[in-house]
């Protein structure tokens, strides 16, 4: 009885591969976009012994819901004459202990008018400054 | 007369190989890819004119519009958030801490993070979108 005829290999084409796999990479270095952080780096100062002396002295920003609050005067006014009041300031000219702004917030303003406040003290070269208030931790 | 054709050589290029190199790079690109951490976490991002790109950092906290706290992408009770970031601080040798909070959190809330966060000796990065105006 005669041998079975040996079945010939079967060999897959698989040069195709590598261009799909190139092309799967040019795709992906095409179209990634990486994620890059937005804000602005803060320099809060070391607390001071004596914070209600020290409020005395220093700028503030007074917070309560929308309304803000600068200067001596505690004037009510808008984010933008905040931002043209620090910028008169020229703190970039002053030492650094007269550039530290303090932000009083009361317990119901959202961070997103405490963050435009922040960063625009930030632009003006401000520094500002954290009061404790004493007892209370994050919850 | 007949001319004959000299025939030429065939040069066939072996080319089965760079599937492999190509699928090397796939999974080298793969393993080395830093994923968000914070992709579970859902904020809304406070927004101004006066920022940046910036250096990113290593450590992260983040608080969503449920005031709930987060470190380095994990649920993180408030009372050791001080202690965790000072730890994270000595592990990566940097300062630098991103603060992403949601922009319709109180005060209440975020003002002891900035407070605990300064304890810990962190210096604060805090992040937003740029708003153009």
């Amino acid at each position: 009885m005669p041998l079975p005829k040996p079945k010939a290999l079967f060999e897959p084409e698989v040069t195709s591969f590598a261009d799909i796999a190139v092309l799967l990479i040019i795709f992906f270095i095409l179209t990634t976009t990486f994620v890059v952080p937005a804000g602005n780096k803060l320099d809060i100062p070391s607390a001071s012994t004596d914070p209600a002396a020290s409020q005395q002295k220093q700028l503030s920003v007074d917070l309560a819901g929308s309304e803000i609050r600068f200067g001596p005067a505690k004037r009510t006014m808008s984010l933008d004459e905040l931002r043209a009041a620090l910028l008169e300031r020229e703190f970039k000219k002053k030492p650094a202990d007269q550039r530290i702004v303090i932000v009083n917030s009361a317990p119901d303003v959202p961070y997103g008018i405490y963050f435009e406040v922040v960063m625009a003290i930030t632009n003006a070269d401000g520094v500002l400054a954290l009061i404790e208030d004493e007892g209370k931790t994050p919850r | 007369m007949s001319v004959k054709r000299k025939k030429r050589m065939r040069t066939l290029v072996p080319t089965t190989s760079m599937a492999d190199i190509a699928f090397l790079l796939n999974i080298f690109f793969m393993v080395t890819s830093n994923f968000i951490k914070e992709a579970h976490i859902e904020i809304n991002q406070p927004s101004s004119p006066e920022i940046d790109a910036m250096k990113e950092s290593q450590i992260s906290v983040t608080m969503d519009r449920n005031g709930e706290l987060w470190l380095q992408g994990k649920p993180c009770p408030a009372e050791i958030l001080e202690e965790g970031v000072r730890a994270l601080i000595l592990e990566h040798a940097d300062k630098l801490v991103m603060v992403k909070i949601d922009k319709d959190v109180r005060q209440e809330k975020y003002g002891p993070v900035f407070m605990a966060l300064s304890k810990a000796g962190a210096e604060l990065a805090l992040v937003g979108q740029k708003r153009k105006e």
